[in-house]
């Protein structure tokens, strides 16, 4: 399991949660700043010398380049971010890149200094989605309400909604939930999801 | 829609930590290696020990000799006869395949098919088939040429290490050699793996059967010293108990006649390790490979005649001990008494051996008044001992010779690098890391536009470097463990583009999904991870002791992971992996010496003593079994008392730890449960496993409880002092 870190959660309105917003990208969240760049700069940064050194750990890991520079590409930011404890969304990601461009994710790089502002950024999002949440938004799919979703629905609205999975994304997460009459049961599905 | 959303987040981050773990495991996985690659290293030096501090008395001197010689001397022409199979009978029972000779196809299909259905190929075959594939490497170039005219794709493939399933698995997808499908196998078919000598022999059958399309490189692990430690040896020797010892024999002579590289179209050079700065493609088209039978021993040259040895050894004993103080040829910086030992390379051993046994000994006999020191008496002894008396010839070491073995070396060792240049290899002991400029240079110069290579693992079972001039392809899948990596092979057009196939053999993972995938490979690394922090438990404690000067018994956790690396250089994100590794902590601090109670042995001990004895055993065991593997010239799986007192001793003086007479001793006799005055190998080594138990402690034979009360009742106080000065200098 990734350590999680115990961060004071700050309830600013910085961040309004995404499960109230629906935000395929281009909607704006009214309250983000407009400038990342700027803002990154503003950040402070309050992570301990010891966290920081755990989060170069694994900033390193996804160091690919060949001779070890401690750069990340901006398409593995998303990961990094969220091996690191934290679950943004997909748009929290590019807001906090700075709205790159499609054909910059794989061809522009961050190293670590720049990374720790967004990190940090991130850390302060409320956090979001309680068990409980899960189930309920699950409930929902369960028509017979019998604690039971049909895997075929739940495949296509995660497929088709909200940031849109593909369809490799689905089969890994689904793997082994189905039972023979490609039934999940929903609350041992968000156990398995919460655990990791 | 919002709960999509939600679990979408959940989803992504479930996939992150997913990734992360993969990659760590990964990591320890190619740390392992590296340290195991140190252990390898390890036993050279041992051997390089013996070789340069040794003043033999009559008894430690055959064991040396016994070592280091081997039982065989034969002329060529009384080969034929030793390897002979005729007279070996197949009973009526065998059901296996019974070829004969010369092969076709079919039989080549059906020996497939027999190894499929886990049946062993009868002695008899086996020498006979090794013996027609010695014939016809002999009349082997050294650089295969390969065309792909006729529009004929040539299909690639890297290590195998006995894994026969990936062996089945390319041929299912691919199709098995044949006109119409060249194959190049590019080295490393042997070691780790159980099924080496049966992918030997599907290799070889097809090289019969299609000599024109089927070639064969050499790789590092083609090597008989090699094979001592990695497996492959007792692999043979427990599936061919009566006649193991002679197909090892002939085995030794097929691999020092393998080719060494091949060339397709002109244009892509495949071969097993890489190349160096110095890598002349002309010159190795020239060498007389088979001389050079193991990375471990040198050429040999046949010299004019015996007469002149006297007038000669003079010389070449300056020479040798000039040789051996300027220090190796490669590795070019000087090295001190001190650390020769533990810079030893490949090549050094290479420049200290030479004589046959009874040259040295008529040489002595001669100079028994020549001042020299006991040092270098020890070494001529030593380093005729080693000598291997495959050719009776005597034979003098020429610059001439080392030139061709350094480049042969670098062929079968080197790993590519991203910086540019070109320096030894001192992970492996041999060869050289090479950059990309060297790689253009080469390019250039012999007009080719791609290398092909393998000799490292993979995650995707390929990779290329150095601006994709360089590609490392490796097929032996799940490597480390299953689900660790991919293993690829690729087909090479008239284009010359290759077109990659990867896969992964899933006999054992079929029905796990890729998060219990990760999960059980990420157990493994994470149990082996464990055991070496248990090997180096005194040196961590020194370490947190060190860091915890008020003697709390507590560390913080950037402490502990730097003491970590400090101690073990494994280069792990330690940080990222202490809540595998450590249970629990207060207030973030590691109470570690009760971190050290849960790695700890099963008899827990607060013996400072005991605990090096065993850690340091522990530790250098590979070494350990190896020499005694050596030692046991006839195969047997047993060894004497007295030789197993002699390894002992020997290891004593040069980790400088005292074994006392005594306590070897009673260590011979709790071991010896055959009670008939020798010592089975497998079973001392037991003792040294750890148990895969939530607290990983040394399996609880009597053997293991025995080696920890001996140790304890004779290293009492008095004995304190030595022993805690008994730094592992191999570290």
């Amino acid at each position: 399991m990734a350590p999680k870190k115990i961060e004071p959660k700050k309830p600013e309105p910085k961040r309004p949660e995404p499960k109230k917003e629906e935000a395929p990208a281009p909607a704006p969240v009214p309250e983000t700043p407009k400038e990342p760049e700027l803002d990154l700069k503003s950040i402070l940064l309050e992570f301990t010398a010891d966290q920081i050194e755990e989060f170069k750990d694994a900033f390193t890991l996804f160091d690919e380049t060949p001779t070890g520079e401690m750069k990340i590409s901006y398409a593995q930011c998303g990961d990094v971010l969220r091996a690191l404890g934290h679950n943004p969304t997909n748009a929290d990601v590019l807001t906090v890149l700075g709205k790159p461009k499609a054909e910059d994710m794989n061809t522009k790089y961050l190293d670590f200094e720049t990374f720790l502002p967004m990190l940090q950024h991130i850390s302060r999002a409320k956090n979001q989605g309680t068990f409980e949440d899960f189930v309920e938004g699950l409930r929902v799919f369960d028509k017979e309400g019998n604690g039971t979703v049909m895997g075929a629905e739940l495949r296509h609205v995660l497929a088709t909604l909200g940031e849109k999975m593909t369809e490799d994304e689905v089969d890994r997460l689904m793997a082994g939930q189905e039972d023979a009459n490609g039934c999940i049961n929903y609350t041992s599905f968000i156990k398995h999801i919460l655990s990791g | 829609m919002k709960a999509a959303v939600l679990i979408q987040r959940w989803y992504r981050q479930y996939a992150a930590r997913m990734e992360m773990r993969r990659r760590y495991t990964w990591n320890i996985f190619q740390s392992m290696e590296y340290a195991d690659l140190q252990d390898q290293i390890k036993l050279y030096n041992f051997l390089g020990y013996l070789m340069d501090n040794f003043t033999p008395s009559s008894s430690e001197r055959n064991l040396i000799s016994h070592i280091f010689r081997e039982n065989e001397v034969c002329r060529d022409a009384e080969w034929e006869r030793y390897f002979s199979y005729t007279n070996i009978d197949v009973p009526d029972i065998y059901s296996g395949p019974r070829l004969t000779f010369p092969l076709d196809m079919d039989q080549a299909a059906d020996l497939v098919e027999a190894f499929k259905n886990k049946q062993q190929l009868h002695s008899r075959y086996v020498l006979q088939l090794l013996l027609e594939t010695w014939k016809l490497l002999r009349v082997l170039p050294n650089i295969n040429r390969v065309s792909t005219c006729h529009s004929k794709e040539i299909t690639i493939c890297g290590d195998l290490h006995g894994q026969l399933e990936d062996l089945l698995l390319i041929f299912y997808k691919n199709g098995m050699p044949s006109l119409e499908k060249p194959y190049v196998f590019n080295g490393d078919y042997v070691d780790r793996g159980k099924d080496s000598m049966e992918i030997l022999l599907i290799l070889f059958a097809f090289l019969l059967v299609f000599p024109g399309n089927v070639y064969l490189n050499r790789g590092n692990h083609e090597d008989h010293i090699i094979n001592l430690r990695y497996g492959f040896t007792k692999e043979v020797l427990n599936k061919y108990k009566l006649h193991g010892k002679r197909i090892l024999k002939l085995l030794q002579k097929i691999f020092s006649w393998l080719p060494l590289v091949t060339v397709i179209d002109q244009r892509v050079l495949i071969v097993h390790g890489g190349i160096s700065d110095t890598t002349d493609l002309a010159l190795i088209a020239r060498v007389d490979r088979h001389r050079y039978v193991s990375s471990l021993r040198p050429p040999k040259k046949k010299t004019p005649s015996r007469t002149n040895v006297y007038a000669d050894s003079e010389r070449y004993v300056e020479m040798v001990i000039c040789k051996n103080r300027r220090g190796s040829l490669t590795f070019p910086k000087p090295f001190d008494a001190r650390e020769s030992f533990q810079r030893r390379s490949l090549q050094d051993f290479s420049s200290t051996v030479a004589r046959t046994l009874e040259e040295e000994f008529e040489v002595r006999r001669r100079q028994a008044e020549f001042s020299l020191s006991s040092f270098s008496k020890s070494h001529r002894i030593l380093s005729s001992a080693l000598s291997s008396d495959s050719e009776p010839e005597s034979s003098e070491f020429t610059d001439t010779g080392n030139d061709e073995w350094k480049q042969i070396l670098d062929l079968l060792w080197s790993d590519p690098m991203s910086h540019n240049g070109c320096i030894p290899n001192e992970v492996r002991g041999g060869g050289c890391y090479w950059g990309p400029d060297v790689t253009e240079d080469f390019l250039n110069r012999h007009s080719l536009q791609l290398i092909i290579r393998s000799h490292e693992c993979k995650q995707d079972g390929y990779e290329f470097c150095h601006n994709r001039k360089v590609l490392t392809l490796f097929s032996a899948s799940n490597y480390y463990e299953v689900g660790s990596n991919r293993g690829a092979f690729i087909r090479l057009g008239p284009d010359l583009v290759p077109y990659f196939v990867q896969y992964q053999a899933t006999r054992m993972t079929r029905g796990l999904s890729f998060p219990q995938n990760v999960k059980r490979t990420e157990h493994t690394a994470l149990k082996i991870l464990r055991e070496q922090l248990f090997v180096h438990k005194s040196d961590l404690l020194s370490a947190f002791q060190e860091i915890d000067k008020e003697n709390m018994g507590l560390i913080c956790l950037n402490d502990w992971a730097s003491a970590i690396e400090r101690v073990l250089h494994l280069d792990l994100p330690w940080r990222v992996l202490h809540p595998q590794l450590v249970s629990s902590t207060t207030d973030g601090k590691l109470d570690y010496h009760g971190w050290f109670r849960d790695l700890a042995l099963k008899k827990p001990s607060s013996e400072h003593i005991e605990q090096t004895m065993l850690e340091t055993l522990y530790r250098h065991r590979s070494t350990l079994e190896t020499i005694f593997r050596i030692v046991d010239t006839n195969n047997s799986g047993l060894i004497t008392f007295e030789d197993f007192r002699q390894t002992l001793k020997l290891l004593s003086a040069y980790l400088k730890m005292e074994i006392s007479d005594e306590v070897i001793n009673e260590l011979v006799i709790s071991t010896d449960t055959n009670n008939d005055g020798s010592i089975d190998i497998d079973e001392f080594m037991e003792a040294f496993r750890l148990a895969n138990t939530q607290q990983c402690a040394l399996q609880s034979t009597k053997t293991a409880v025995a080696i920890s009360n001996r140790w304890f009742t004779s290293s009492k106080s008095n004995k304190h002092q030595s022993f805690q000065q008994a730094s592992p200098k191999w570290e």
